[in-house]
């Protein structure tokens, strides 16, 4: 196991690399350089001149690359090219909000799709297992802005009991985090766990079907005990993975939920800093996106080991 | 002051020169009288927090006044900093940091006298040196400055004693006291160049600054206004999304957002807690061709296409209401040198038909490079393909990315769409826009007799001949076949009822982007 962890997160250093070597190649061909897109309106030839000095733009690119590989190998990500101030302060607020916000929709969202998941796996076909399948897929068909928008029309515009943007000022007290939190939780939620459960249905749903459950349920073992001992211990993989990418996403795509409340997160900041070509924290962001898909399907994947039946130790065949 | 020199400012008395027709900015004079609601009303409490909501958001908000180029930096700019004068509702300058002014009678030398007793909020003094820095540091080469271009008509900044500054400019300039005050001259201290903490004279200071998240300023209790400001604390945030920002002020999260958009419009003026804030003003979307390339430097193509424009759909449907018709040129019709002889130019598909005829053009495609980094430029756009198609012309709508838009688009395509906000004065935009290799001439036009008029208009104080030459300018513009200006844009904002205090000012959102230190809360 250790061996395996090991060699996944050399892989994923040697994936960092080459994802950073890509944002730069990307950012370099677009259109207009940071100077440019800086000034707008106003960017004349001296302005440009001047601002690129001033930004250090006046090297060659792989000279640039390397002196911000050879700062983020030792944990300094450089300073923005826009604001001049370092990425890392730029970063570690936005950070926070988003690890918030995805922690708390995950808290809350995993365990309630799996629960929904397998219930509804256990009496699939049933009329509970087609009535939560139809509000679920409707659920997961609800775009993210139309759900989110319809709870800010409802809750802060014509109840007024909740804040309609998620803004949060320094050293806000936990009551008014929480109430500025909840909207935007909700409708992450929603959207999470629908998919979460609707992918733990159809995994429990085709375990339930192999032979070896025919097996046990003929054998005389009560139902929950199958779905509990024997068919949810191979799901833990599969279900993992998708815990997984969801969560990934909860970090790095939820730029619509973070534009209606007005939420200062990561993937917002991603957007800001491509549009205004700011390669330093284009390149941070990318590289904490990239480490939390990698390392979060890593921790997957490690689960589905752990759980894997063959991994245990073997015993007799009647303890069953 | 030497014979026949010329005198301003609040402290004197008004000469045969009438003030009104000193002041250049008289764009916006009758714009006032008709739609420009005035919060203005009772006396001023001091208190409380406001929170203001921006449309747009960046990780380039910055207090270095050099880049200045947005509302987001205009109002942190005029809340932490102070000018030497400030442009009011009627156009005129006011004094600020500067009590008074005087210049010669070619405009071509001006002084101003100092106020006594400003200084920074660190408690150091503000000195001449201090002014000479905020004004000069705009043409040294290391600075990126979006103030180049205005600053270079300024010859020599010097220090007359501890009181008076003097400018010398190399061409006359009659609108110097309002050119002064933009938002890119704001004092600061001698040396500055990083503004990562800013050290104004202004109303606040600064409590939090991150860009792209917040600013959160204080009162400034030593604020050389006395009594002012009258709020203790003033928040801004971005909230990019309209609806999100309509809704944020009808829930009272917010007390003032910037840009109401669409549906908001009527949400806000239903609601009883809100209300729609509109400026009117000389803001246009336009489309330009560029004339030193084909097909675009063909006149009769340009004129073709700009009968097809239906200024009365543009204005209901796509500004709902909010704006007023224009004839192709940036001087709006409210103002004293609005030329009312030169016939409004309407849709007119057989207009249109004749000239495209003359321009040869058949049936070649023509492409529009518009984008949604120009405010309503797609929907102009879409509604001129409409007409086109009656006209027989092939007309392409090509949406281009908001980011490169200027240095990848503006001017580099045939046809393309610009966005302008209004300037202090009209001499200003001219300047600036329609002379030989001017930073926003995106047309690339050039031509002797305007760029003569331009000069002229400048160095006249006489009303009667400005408007004259205005008169010109306009029809020179208006036949150019270089820009299609088919309306002016109104700002339209939402406040809060709470808000007092608060009046237009035709040179943007908000009170011009300056009201920070006058506006009070009623609750």
């Amino acid at each position: 196991m250790a061996h395996f962890i090991a060699w996944r997160l050399l892989a994923t250093l040697l994936l960092l690399f080459i994802v950073s070597l890509l944002v730069f190649w990307a950012c370099e061909i677009l259109p207009g350089d940071v100077a440019q897109v800086a000034l707008g309106q106003y960017a004349t030839p001296e302005n440009v001149k001047a601002l690129r000095i001033e930004m250090g733009l006046n090297q060659p690119p792989l000279q640039r690359y390397l002196q911000w590989l050879v700062g983020a190998v030792q944990g300094d990500w450089g300073r923005s090219l826009v604001t001049k101030s370092p990425v890392s302060g730029l970063l570690s607020e936005r950070v926070a909000n988003t690890a918030l916000l995805a922690g708390i929709t995950t808290l809350i969202a995993v365990p309630l799709a799996i629960a929904l998941g397998v219930v509804m796996a256990m009496w699939n076909g049933r009329a509970l297992d087609r009535g939560a399948s139809i509000v679920i897929l409707a659920l997961s068909a609800t775009p993210e802005f139309l759900l989110a928008t319809l709870l800010v029309l409802l809750f802060a515009v014509n109840l007024g009991w909740l804040p309609a943007v998620a803004y949060l000022s320094t050293g806000s007290g936990l009551g008014q985090t929480a109430r500025a939190l909840l909207l935007p939780t909700a409708s992450l939620v929603v959207v999470v766990t629908a998919q979460i459960a609707r992918m733990t249905r159809a995994i429990l749903g085709n375990i339930l079907t192999q032979a070896y459950i025919e097996m046990a349920i003929l054998k005389g073992v009560p139902g929950r005990r199958v779905v509990a001992r024997h068919a949810l211990r191979n799901a833990v993989g599969p279900i993992a993975n998708v815990v997984a990418l969801n969560t990934a996403y909860l970090v790095s795509g939820i730029v619509v939920v973070e534009t209606i409340f007005a939420y200062p997160g990561l993937a917002r900041l991603m957007i800001d800093s491509v549009q205004s070509r700011d390669l330093p924290v284009v390149q941070a962001c990318a590289m904490i996106f990239c480490a939390t898909y990698v390392l979060l399907i890593l921790l997957a994947d490690v689960m589905a080991r752990v759980f894997d039946p063959r991994s245990l130790p073997q015993r007799p065949m009647d303890a069953i | 002051m030497a014979d026949g020199s010329m005198m301003t400012g609040s402290s004197l008395p008004a000469s045969a020169l009438t003030r009104r027709a000193f002041s250049a900015g008289l764009l916006t004079t009758g714009l006032l009288a008709g739609s420009g609601r005035s919060l203005a009303q009772g006396t001023p409490k001091r208190g409380g927090t406001v929170r203001l909501a921006l449309f747009q958001q960046s990780t380039g908000d910055t207090f270095d006044s050099a880049r200045y180029d947005k509302g987001n930096d205009y109002i942190r700019g005029t809340s932490v900093y102070s000018y030497l004068t400030r442009m009011d509702e009627k156009g005129e300058a006011q004094p600020e940091v500067a009590e008074s002014w005087e210049a010669n009678k070619e405009a071509t030398r001006w002084v101003f006298t100092i106020r006594k007793g400003v200084s920074f909020s660190d408690g150091a003094p503000l000195t001449t040196d201090d002014i000479i820095f905020s004004i000069l540091r705009h043409r040294e080469d290391k600075v990126a400055s979006t103030a180049k271009q205005l600053i270079a008509n300024i010859s020599s900044v010097t220090a007359d004693g501890p009181g008076k500054i003097v400018f010398e400019l190399a061409q006359p300039d009659v609108d110097f006291p309002i050119l002064i005050g933009i938002f890119q001259f704001a004092l600061v201290k001698n040396g500055t160049y990083d503004f990562a903490r800013p050290i104004g004279t202004g109303a606040f200071t600064v409590k939090e600054f991150q860009p792209g998240i917040r600013t959160v300023l204080v009162r400034n209790p030593n604020f050389w206004k006395q009594g002012q400001p009258y709020i203790d604390q003033f928040e801004m945030f971005p909230i990019p999304d309209a609806s999100a920002r309509a809704n944020a002020l009808l829930s009272g999260d917010v007390d003032m957002i910037l840009e109401l958009r669409g549906n908001g419009i009527e949400q806000v003026a239903k609601s009883s807690n809100a209300e729609v804030f509109v400026t009117p003003s000389t803001r246009y979307t336009a489309i330009q061709a560029a004339v030193d390339r084909a097909p675009s430097n063909n006149t009769d193509l340009a004129l073709g296409l700009s009968y097809l424009i239906d200024r009365k759909r543009v204005l209901d449907t796509v500004l709902r209401g909010y704006g007023t018709i224009a004839n192709d040129h940036p001087i709006g019709p409210a103002s004293p040198y609005y030329n009312a002889a030169l016939p409004q130019r309407e849709l007119d598909v057989d207009k249109a038909k004749f000239h495209f005829g003359k321009s040869g053009i058949g049936a070649s495609p023509i492409e529009l490079s518009m984008g949604d980094g120009v405010l309503y430029s797609v929907d102009i756009g879409q509604l001129m393909q409409r007409e086109a198609m009656r006209a027989g012309l092939n007309l392409q709508i090509k949406r281009e990315p908001a980011e490169s838009y200027w240095t990848a688009v503006a001017g580099k395509r045939p046809f393309f769409a610009t966005n302008f906000h209004p300037r202090p004065t009209y001499n200003m935009l001219l300047n600036l826009s329609w002379k030989k290799g001017a930073v926003w001439n995106f047309s690339h036009f050039e031509n002797e007799r305007l760029e003569k008029l331009i000069d002229m208009t400048r160095a006249e104080f006489d009303l009667a001949k400005r408007k004259e030459q205005y008169g010109e300018i306009q029809t020179i513009i208006h036949n150019s076949g270089a820009i299609m200006i088919p309306t002016f844009l109104n700002y339209v904002d939402g406040v809060s009822k709470k808000i007092k205090g608060l009046t237009p000012l035709p040179i943007g959102s908000l009170g011009g982007f300056n009201f920070t230190d006058r506006i009070w809360l009623d609750a």
